[in-house]
Order: C-alpha cells, then sequence, then structure tokens
C-alpha cells in the first residue's frame, strides 16, 4: 500500500503561479538538489511551444511552466532523454498530469527510465486547441491566463477532451504536486507526494505542515462535476463508433496521413504493422480482396488502422488530445479513443499511468481472471 | 462471388487452431472420420497467443464470416502460459468488437485439446450454423472499408 501524503506547504502567490513555480525550480538548481527541468518554453516566432532540457538557471526566466498549448506531449521529450537508460542527471519535469500519465505508461514499455526524473504535477486548467491558439497566439496566452485565474474549471475554451478530463490534478504516479486550485488565489500548495518529492522539499527547507483537505475537497468536488460532464458527452461520442456505418461516417473525412499515431505518446513501437511492407499489398491480393469482398478502398485499411489502433492503444490512452490537435480534417479522434479507453480499462479493472510498478494488462494475466475478462471469454470451455 | 440471402448461404470461416491441441484435435477428428463441416478454413499457428488483432481484422476485412481461435484448456499450454496471455487478448478483441458493435458473435474462442477429436467436430459444427444463422459479414460489399 502506497503510503498517502496529507500535508503541503503554502506558498506566497503574490508573483503570479508561474513565477512562484520558476522561482522554486530555480532554488532546486542553485542548491544542486537538481541538475536540470524539462520544461516547456516558448519559440522566438512566439506561436508555439517547446520542450526544453535547462541546466542555466538564467534561461528559466524565459520558460513557462504552465503553457497553454500541448503541441508535443511532455511524455515524448522525456522519452527522447531517458530511452536509453538513466544517466547522471537528476532531472524534473514539470508536466500536465496527462503527460505524467504517458511517461507512466512509457516506463511500463522500457521507453521511460523514471530513476533519475522526478515528475510533478500540477492543477491542469486544459489545454487550448492547437487550431484556435495559431490564428491568434497573442490572445491565446490571455485567454489561457484568465483561465488560470479561475479557481473553477472552464470548458469552454479548451480542448473538448480537456473539457471532459477527470484527472487534472495530483496523481499517485507525481512525485511533487503544485495545487494551484488552494483556497484562496493568493497561495499555492506545495504537496510532497513521494519521497523523492520530500526529499526536494527538505532541501528547500519547505516544511510541509499545512493541512491539505480544503483543497483536496475542492478538487474532488471538481472531477465530479467532470466525472458527469464525460458521462453525458460519451453518450454522444458512442453514436459515432457503434456499428459498421457509424465508423465509416465518422472516420470517412480520414485522410490517411497517420498524425494521430505519430504524435500519440503511448503508440511507441519503433515501426508500426500499419506502415510495414506487410501492410502493403501487392495487386494480386488486392484483387483477390475485391474479388472476395465486392470493393475495396484504397489506399487499402485505411479504417482497419483506427480500429487496429484502438485495440493495440486503448487500454493506455491517456486521453491527452494530441491526435485530434494533429488532424488535418478536426475528426475528434482523442474523445473516441477515450471513449473506447475507458470502457476496456474498466474491463481491465486498469487505469493507465496510475500505478508506477503495475504492468500492462497485455503483458500479464492471472490464473483466475477477473469478472469482466471472464464473461467475455464465456463459453470457451464449452 | 457474392452470396445471395441468408438460406443457401455457404460461410466462409477461418479458425485459427494451436499446433499443439487444436490442430492435433481436428486431425483425430479427421482419422475418426468425423463429419465436420466444410466452410472452416484452418490455419495453423504454433500458439493461439500469436494471434494479433490486425489479424483477426484483416481476416475480417477480407471477407470471412466468422473466426474461430483454438488452444490448449488453461493450464495445458504447450509454452507453459501462452493461452493465459491469449485468453485476455481476446477479451480485448472482443471488448472492442462489443463496444465498436462489430458482430462480437462472429469471434470465437474453444479451448480444445489434442483428445478432443469429438469436441472439435461439435464445435466446428455448432460454430458454422451459428454463422449461418448471422448471414453474410456486413462488411462485404462495403465500398469504404
Amino acid at each position: 500500500m502506497k503510503k498517502s501524503y496529507t500535508k503541503g506547504a503554502k506558498i506566497s502567490n503574490s508573483k503570479g503561479s508561474r513565477k512562484t513555480i520558476l522561482n522554486f525550480l530555480k532554488g532546486l538548481l542553485k542548491k544542486g538538489s537538481l541538475d536540470a527541468v524539462l520544461i516547456p518554453m516558448r519559440v522566438p516566432a512566439g506561436d508555439s511551444y517547446a520542450w526544453v532540457l535547462i541546466k542555466d538557471k538564467k534561461l528559466l526566466d524565459d520558460a513557462n511552466p504552465i503553457a497553454p498549448i500541448m503541441p508535443v506531449q511532455g511524455a515524448n521529450a522525456l522519452s527522447s532523454c531517458t530511452k536509453k537508460g538513466k544517466g547522471n542527471l537528476k532531472i524534473a519535469a514539470l508536466m500536465r498530469p496527462c503527460e505524467i500519465r504517458a511517461a507512466i505508461e512509457l516506463s511500463k514499455l522500457n521507453q521511460v527510465n523514471l530513476e533519475s526524473v522526478t515528475l510533478i504535477s500540477y492543477d491542469c486548467p486544459g489545454a487550448l486547441p492547437m487550431s484556435d491558439y495559431l490564428q491568434d497566439p497573442g490572445e491565446g496566452e490571455k485567454v489561457f491566463d484568465s483561465l488560470l485565474k479561475k479557481r473553477d474549471r472552464d470548458v469552454e475554451s479548451v480542448k473538448p477532451v480537456c473539457g471532459i478530463c477527470d484527472n487534472f490534478s495530483i496523481l499517485p504516479a507525481s512525485d511533487l504536486h503544485f495545487g494551484l486550485s488552494a483556497d484562496s488565489r493568493d497561495n499555492i500548495l506545495l504537496i510532497p507526494n513521494s519521497k523523492k518529492g520530500t526529499g526536494l522539499l527538505n532541501k528547500m527547507d519547505i516544511k510541509p505542515s499545512e493541512d491539505i483537505s480544503s483543497w483536496a475537497k475542492n478538487i474532488e468536488e471538481l472531477k465530479k462535476v467532470q466525472e458527469k460532464k464525460r458521462k453525458e458527452r460519451f453518450e454522444y461520442v458512442k453514436d459515432m463508433v457503434e456499428g459498421f456505418d457509424s465508423l465509416v461516417k465518422t472516420f470517412s473525412a480520414c485522410v490517411g496521413c497517420h498524425n494521430c499515431e505519430s504524435v500519440c505518446p503511448v503508440c511507441y513501437c519503433r515501426q508500426c504493422y500499419f506502415e510495414s511492407e506487410t501492410a502493403k499489398p501487392d495487386i494480386e491480393s488486392i484483387l483477390l480482396k475485391t474479388k472476395n469482398r465486392g470493393s475495396i478502398s484504397l489506399p487499402a485499411d485505411r479504417i482497419m488502422f483506427h480500429v487496429g489502433r484502438m485495440v493495440h492503444m486503448s487500454l493506455s490512452c491517456v486521453s491527452c488530445g494530441l491526435c485530434t490537435d494533429a488532424c488535418p480534417v478536426s475528426i475528434p479522434v482523442a474523445e473516441l479513443f477515450s471513449y473506447v479507453g475507458d470502457r476496456t480499462q474498466q474491463t481491465f479493472e486498469y487505469r493507465s499511468g496510475e500505478e508506477k510498478g503495475e504492468p500492462i494488462p497485455m503483458k500479464t494475466y492471472r490464473k483466475e481472471e477477473t469478472k469482466g475478462i471472464n464473461e467475455l471469454v464465456k463459453g470457451a470451455e464449452g | 462471388m457474392k452470396p445471395e440471402g441468408k438460406d443457401n448461404f455457404t460461410p466462409k470461416i477461418v479458425g485459427y487452431l494451436c499446433n499443439w491441441c487444436t490442430y492435433a484435435a481436428a486431425d483425430m477428428a479427421g482419422s475418426s472420420k468425423l463429419e465436420i463441416a466444410p466452410e472452416l478454413t484452418v490455419i495453423k499457428v504454433m500458439c493461439s497467443s500469436r494471434i494479433d488483432f490486425n489479424m483477426v481484422l484483416t481476416t475480417f476485412f477480407n471477407g470471412a464470416d466468422g473466426i474461430l481461435i483454438g488452444g490448449c484448456h488453461p493450464g495445458d499450454c504447450h509454452y507453459d502460459k501462452g493461452n493465459y496471455y491469449t485468453r485476455r487478448r481476446f477479451a480485448l478483441f472482443k471488448d472492442i468488437m462489443k463496444i465498436l458493435k462489430l458482430d462480437p458473435e462472429r469471434l470465437q474462442l474453444s479451448w480444445i485439446s489434442a483428445s478432443e477429436g469429438n469436441r472439435y467436430a461439435e464445435v466446428v459444427n455448432s460454430f458454422t450454423e451459428k454463422i449461418k444463422k448471422l448471414g453474410p459479414n456486413p462488411l462485404n460489399g462495403n465500398p469504404y472499408f
């Protein structure tokens, strides 16, 4: 059983939550408790954000710990530097909860090494859709700033999948958490959630002595509201994927660019089956298929690609919504995958990105399976 | 040639059978001269856990009306634990087919050991009957898939 942490430290928020977070990280770099920080930074053109691993304290001033958009999944950035094993650097990664969950999934698949990484999360207000932000980045920043100042979740301007997110706060996997929606906007709660997190606070001489129950209660209430919204939205999404005809309709505009796959943090395979030579049939087999089925749309496997991806990664889907952002024809891929993912994860009694050590469902088994699984394989015994 | 109506419809059924048990059971059923529905095309696999959902999908999308997966009884796997993985994978396949309403009844898993020739014939015959009742795969003739 994981030890639960119920205390936090209140730190003043007079300079704004972003500055407060940056100052804390700078302090850690100064003390040498951390060697580098993985954090988003606005690109010179001002219309996007990039992940930067920063060792130089001065550069941290230009970083933006809470970026309004999510052009690259933080888990991908983390994977790109820790995939081949842990280094000597002590890294802190400041990421959205969905990015942390993706990182946990990737660590189970040996694509991320978390040994020298401290995961820092915060109460995420959601992210803006890329398309909206790109139209006017300046306006986007303003909209997002106002979201950050609110205590409630405003779902109007964020990505649809953020609007129905019910896992936007502290996670079992986060080492340290910034409770932004504390009682008053004057304070931020700094909550240690693991030995690593407690260690960092000790180095900074911050004592987590405040009770966090009122913050936690607020988060619980917000979560309940979100859960309800999620359910309502899924009722609608359901109709988009149920049955062959709706599936064809939903994906009819798909141009087969595979953007959704390449941005997906948990679609990690070095080579995807659908891009391999095996998936590219020769003329003879195309003709045979046409004969068998009466017709075939080309390039083949357009819809099979999406169904195949649902099977391969719905159990690990963290509902980050990058796929929808990347879709050139605005198919609500993320909501479809969230819906399917929620249901398959329920069957396997698994929640993606929650527990660090737990293996992904397809890499393990039980001799006596759970009720959900037994129900589905009923009839195999005869 | 497209199947004409449910009544005189000859289904195409593909059976992925484990080399160590169900395939041997099929062999036994054959040598015992049992009556087995002829619509099943057998593909031998070294282990039922070798079957990925892409194989299942490809089979369905290429015009099969039903798929039978045959493996060893839990606990009897030639590779010790292969069929435990099969069970999980199959549950996932079935769950996705259920969620997407892609006719989950067209996919069946059966544990049939090497000595169960009779059971093999029974399973194949009843599955074929079931598919005949279900009719042709609705994907056939859909030009967008």
